[in-house]
C-alpha cells in the first residue's frame, strides 16, 4: 500500500472541512477523488501534502508516517502535487520552472553550487536533460523559453504537472488538471495520465469532469467532508449517495 | 547544446564590470581631489550594504532594518578594536561573523512572517538595535557619537582606504553575483514567486529565507564595520531608520530587479548629501522627488534604462502575448 489515510479530520473552527476520512491507495493505480464543490477535496490534498495540519487522523506513505510533516519533507519523501489555480513561478520561463523544480534529485550542496564544481555542473546538465524530456512528454518543449505567466491557461496546467514530475514522485496529486481545458487538451492530458501510470507513477486526481472516471482504477467520493463511497468507477457511478450529491434527492432512486 | 538557465555562462555585462573596476583603479592617478576620493569610498561601502539589501529582496523579503545590522557590525568592530585592542582588520571580519550569527538567530522567527509583516518586524528590529546601542553608550557613544576609532591605515591619505574598499566591494559583489546567478539564487527567486509551489518541490522555504537574510545582513555588518574604521568618528544617526530607508531608496532608484541597480543607485545618491552641507536637511525631500521621477519614468530603475531605450526601437523584446506564444508553438 502506497498511501494509507486513517481517520483524517480537519476542523476550521466549527466547520468540519474533512471528517474521519479513510482512504488507501495501491501502487500503480490512478485514483480519483470526486465530490461536489466545497466537499473538502482540496483540503484533503493540503492535509496529505502538509500545507495544513490535520486536527486528527494519520497519514502513512510507504508505511512511514507523514502526518503533519512540512511540505518540503513530504515532497522529498516522493509526493508531487499541482495546485488548482496553477500557481507557477510566473517570472521564470517554462524551462526554468521545470529546472528549478529539480531541487531534490539531484541535490547539490551549497559550496558545490557556489564554486561551480564539476559535480554541480553534472547535476545541472542532468536536471536540464530531464526537464527537456518532461517538457516533451507534456508537449511544452516548443514554448520552453516563454515566461510562464504568458502561457495560455491549458499550457500553464501542463506546466504545473511537468513541475510536479520533476520531484520524481512515487505519488502524484493532481488538483483538477482538466479544469478549464478544451476537448483536445483534455484528451491530451488523459493520455499523459496513462503514460505516467506506465512509468509506475501512482496518481491521485481531484476532478469534476466525469470523463476521468473511465481512467480511474479506484474512486473515492466525498461530500461535506465525509467519504460517501469508495470503489471501482462503476460502483461509484451507480452509488445512490453519489448521485444524490451530484444531482439531488429525486434522482437517487 | 542548450544553455542551462541556472549556470552562469559568459555574460557580456561582465566586461562592463571589469572595465568599471579598471577605471576605478586608475581614478586616483588622474583625479587627486580628496573630495571625490571620499565620495567614492563612501559609495563603495554603501554599495556593499545596498547590494546585500537587494540580495535579501530576491527572496521576496524587504528589510527595513538593514542599517541596524550595519550598526551592529560597526559597534562590534569598534568595541573589539578600541576597547579590547584587537586589530581593526580582524575585528571587521569578526563583526561580519557576529552580524551573521545575530541575523540567523533573529531571522528564524522573522522569516515566519511574510511580506509587510516581515518588513515591519525588521523595521522594529532596526529601532530596537538603536535603543540597545544607546544603553551601552559608554562603548557606542550613542547619538553624541564616538571618536578615536582605530584606523585601518596609519596615514592621513585616503588613497589606501580607496584601494582597500575598492577591493572589498569587488570581492563582495562577486560573491553576491555568484550566489544570485546559480541555483542558490534561483531558489531564492523561486521562493519569492510562490512559497507554496517552492515547498511543493521540496524547497525548505523558511530555511532559505533565513539563509539569504543572514548572508545579506553579514554583508551589512561588514559595511558598517568598514564605515567605522574609515570615518573614525561615528554616531548612531548613521544607523537609524532614515539610514535604512536611504538604502532602500538606493536600491529602488537603481533598480531592484537588476544586479547593477544598487551599484548605480548608490553611486548617484550617496554624493547628494555630501555635495553641500546646506543641502543636508533637504535630503529626504530630494530623495523622495528623485524616487518619484525615476519610478514614474523608469519603472525598472536606472539600471533598466538601456533595456527601456532598446525597447523604444524594438517593440518585441521579452515576453510574448499568449496569442504570440500559441502562434510560435504551432
Amino acid at each position: 500500500m502506497l498511501l494509507d489515510v486513517k481517520g483524517l479530520s480537519k476542523h476550521f473552527g466549527g466547520l468540519q472541512a474533512v471528517n474521519q476520512v479513510d482512504m488507501s491507495i495501491n501502487s500503480g493505480q490512478i485514483v480519483g477523488l470526486i465530490g461536489p464543490n466545497g466537499a473538502g477535496k482540496t483540503t484533503i490534498f493540503n492535509l496529505l501534502t502538509g500545507f495544513i495540519k490535520p486536527t486528527s487522523g494519520k497519514v502513512f506513505f510507504n508505511d512511514n508516517e507523514i502526518t503533519a510533516k512540512s511540505p518540503h519533507i513530504i515532497a522529498a519523501r516522493g509526493i508531487g502535487r499541482t495546485f488548482q489555480l496553477t500557481p507557477l513561478f510566473t517570472e521564470f520561463t517554462t524551462l526554468q520552472n521545470v529546472v528549478a523544480s529539480y531541487y531534490l534529485h539531484p541535490k547539490s550542496g551549497f559550496l558545490d553550487i557556489f564554486f561551480n564544481t564539476p559535480r554541480y555542473l553534472r547535476n545541472e546538465t542532468y536536471a536540464m536533460e530531464q526537464s527537456i524530456e518532461i517538457l516533451k512528454l507534456v508537449g511544452l518543449s516548443k514554448v520552453k523559453d516563454e515566461l510562464a505567466r504568458n502561457l495560455p491557461h491549458g499550457y500553464q496546467k501542463m506546466l504545473g504537472i511537468a513541475r510536479a514530475l520533476a520531484v520524481k514522485p512515487k505519488l502524484l496529486l493532481l488538483d483538477e488538471p482538466l479544469g478549464g481545458l478544451n476537448t483536445d487538451e483534455i484528451t491530451f492530458t488523459l493520455d499523459i495520465l496513462v503514460k505516467l501510470r506506465k512509468q509506475g507513477i501512482t496518481v491521485l486526481i481531484i476532478e469534476h469532469n466525469m470523463q476521468i472516471l473511465g481512467y480511474c482504477d479506484h474512486v473515492v467520493a466525498i461530500n461535506f467532508g465525509q467519504k460517501i463511497c469508495d470503489g471501482s468507477a462503476e460502483e461509484v457511478r451507480k452509488n445512490p449517495e453519489v448521485i444524490k450529491a451530484y444531482l439531488g434527492e429525486q434522482h437517487a432512486a | 547544446m542548450l544553455k542551462n538557465p541556472f549556470v552562469t555562462g559568459r555574460n557580456k555585462t561582465v566586461y562592463i564590470y571589469v572595465g568599471l573596476v579598471i577605471v576605478l583603479l586608475l581614478f586616483p592617478l588622474v583625479v587627486s581631489s580628496t573630495f571625490y576620493i571620499h565620495i567614492l569610498i563612501l559609495s563603495f561601502i554603501y554599495v556593499i550594504a545596498a547590494g546585500s539589501l537587494r540580495l535579501i529582496s530576491t527572496s521576496g523579503q524587504i528589510s527595513m532594518g538593514h542599517a541596524g545590522f550595519m550598526g551592529i557590525g560597526a559597534y562590534v568592530s569598534i568595541y573589539l578594536s578600541k576597547f579590547l585592542g584587537v586589530s581593526p582588520w580582524i575585528s571587521m571580519a569578526i563583526a561580519a561573523l557576529i552580524t551573521l550569527i545575530i541575523a540567523l538567530i533573529v531571522g528564524i522567527p522573522f522569516a515566519r512572517l511574510r511580506g509587510i509583516y516581515f518588513t515591519m518586524i525588521t523595521l522594529f528590529f532596526g529601532l530596537g538595535a538603536l535603543s540597545i546601542e544607546q544603553l551601552f553608550s559608554d562603548y557606542t557613544g550613542g547619538y553624541s557619537g564616538i571618536a578615536g576609532i582605530p584606523a585601518l591605515f596609519s596615514t592621513d591619505s585616503k588613497i589606501p582606504y580607496y584601494y582597500f574598499f575598492l577591493i572589498l566591494v569587488t570581492v563582495c559583489l562577486i560573491i553576491m553575483f555568484r550566489l544570485e546567478h546559480s541555483r542558490i539564487g534561483q531558489t531564492w527567486k523561486a521562493v519569492a514567486q510562490s512559497y507554496s509551489v517552492a515547498s511543493s518541490i521540496g524547497i525548505n522555504e523558511l530555511q532559505q529565507r533565513v539563509l539569504v537574510f543572514a548572508i545579506g545582513c553579514a554583508f551589512a555588518g561588514l559595511a558598517g564595520a568598514g564605515l567605522a574604521h574609515y570615518s573614525l568618528v561615528l554616531s548612531q544617526s548613521n544607523f537609524n531608520l532614515l539610514a535604512s530607508m536611504y538604502l532602500i531608496v538606493y536600491v529602488l532608484v537603481g533598480g531592484i530587479a537588476s544586479f547593477a541597480g544598487p551599484i548605480i543607485g548608490t553611486a548617484i545618491l550617496v554624493m547628494i548629501p555630501e555635495m553641500s552641507r546646506s543641502l543636508k536637511d533637504y535630503v529626504p525631500l530630494l530623495f523622495a522627488a528623485i524616487m518619484l521621477i525615476v519610478l514614474f519614468t523608469m519603472p525598472k530603475g536606472l539600471a533598466g534604462l538601456p533595456a527601456q531605450v532598446k525597447g523604444w526601437f524594438h517593440r518585441k523584446n521579452k515576453g510574448n502575448t499568449p496569442k504570440e506564444v500559441i502562434n510560435n508553438a504551432s
